[in-house]
């Protein structure tokens, strides 16, 4: 397919998925993280609100359940735990790709 | 990113059982379907690698659109296929729900969401190469598809379940989720983008990991792509 029409339908998609998520930004109460959007949103249903679509300000943090409910040491614990297992079954996978690719 | 944020007791009982029971549903069925077909060893390394991705970036507040997270799920289908894809959503809700993000009854929901994601975004994935699409635009619209309809299905499970102690109709509950997915609509651009450059930068040094060779051969591998 011509490039120019692979690009243009992705900018019509992209087109249609900002406009829908502006509008569900103003009507969910505005610049609200995640999980106070829905529960006020489900608990008083749409009331149209402001602020900015990007604060750097605030940087990226951990999740608040997992911040406020002291479990950041268990989760980086299973962030590296994760990846150690991942990058094991890698090199583990790589050792024995010679061998025909056998089905695990 | 469409991920149902309510606590223990948000959903009537009846709810909970039948989403819990669909979400066990769609994964016997992928068991049985990885058991049948079996896996190779590789795909098991990529699994692995893309759950540790997901888990992290699913636990990670971005501050764009008032507070997001990401959850890469439709890199992952595309990279580990839609049976690992799902198993991975299983994999990811369960240990974030242990954390306390998301409840433990509505792992069922949850998984159903996040796999639908993972599983839409592959085949679109696939579509679209088949259509000799470019890497990126075929794995960016793939995957603002997928999390795309994942976030329908949010809205849609939310909205038929009902929310206890909202004492919103159903016409008002129904609008309200409407905008929570449109929004999570919005924030799939980011994650597509993301999953675009993502996609491609592999396929510039791993071309068998984004199913080339799929494409050549028209084939198609329902456990994954290749490594």
């Amino acid at each position: 397919m011509q490039r120019w029409k692979q690009y243009g339908s992705l900018a019509a998609l992209f087109a249609v998925a900002i406009a829908a998520g502006l509008w569900g930004f103003r009507a969910t109460g505005g610049a609200l993280p995640w999980a106070k959007r829905s529960a006020k949103a489900l608990q008083r249903g749409v009331k149209e609100s402001g602020g900015s679509l990007i604060d750097l300000g605030r940087g990226v943090v951990i999740a608040g359940p997992i911040r406020k409910g002291g479990m950041v040491l268990e989760f980086v614990g299973l962030i590296v735990l994760l990846v150690a297992v991942g990058i094991a079954l890698y090199v583990y996978a790589d050792r024995y790709r010679g061998l025909n690719d056998k089905t695990a | 990113m469409a991920h149902i944020h309510l606590g223990e007791g948000s959903f009537p009982l009846w709810a909970l059982v039948l989403w819990t029971l669909v979400g066990v549903g769609l994964i016997g069925v992928v068991t049985y379907r990885v058991r049948k077909g079996g896996i190779k060893t590789h795909q098991i390394a990529l699994a692995g690698i893309g759950a540790a991705a997901s888990f992290a970036i699913f636990q990670l507040n971005l501050p764009v659109w008032g507070g997001i997270h990401m959850n890469l799920t439709g890199l992952v289908g595309i990279l580990a296929g839609p049976a690992l894809g799902a198993l991975i959503a299983l994999v990811v809700n369960i240990f974030s729900a242990a954390l306390g993000h998301g409840a433990v009854g509505l792992l069922g929901a949850n998984t159903l969401v996040n796999a639908t994601e993972a599983v839409v975004a592959y085949y679109i994935f696939k579509t679209l190469m088949r259509m000799d699409w470019d890497i990126f635009p075929a794995s960016a619209s793939a995957a603002t598809i997928g999390l795309s309809a994942g976030a329908v299905l949010m809205g849609a499970i939310i909205v038929i379940s009902g929310v206890n102690g909202s004492a919103l109709p159903r016409a008002d509950l129904t609008i309200a989720v409407a905008g929570l997915v449109g929004l999570n609509l919005g924030v799939a651009v980011i994650e597509g983008i993301l999953t675009g450059f993502v996609v491609q930068f592999l396929a510039s040094v791993r071309p068998d990991l984004v199913g080339l060779g799929d494409r050549q051969q028209g084939e198609e591998d329902l456990s994954g792509v290749t490594a």
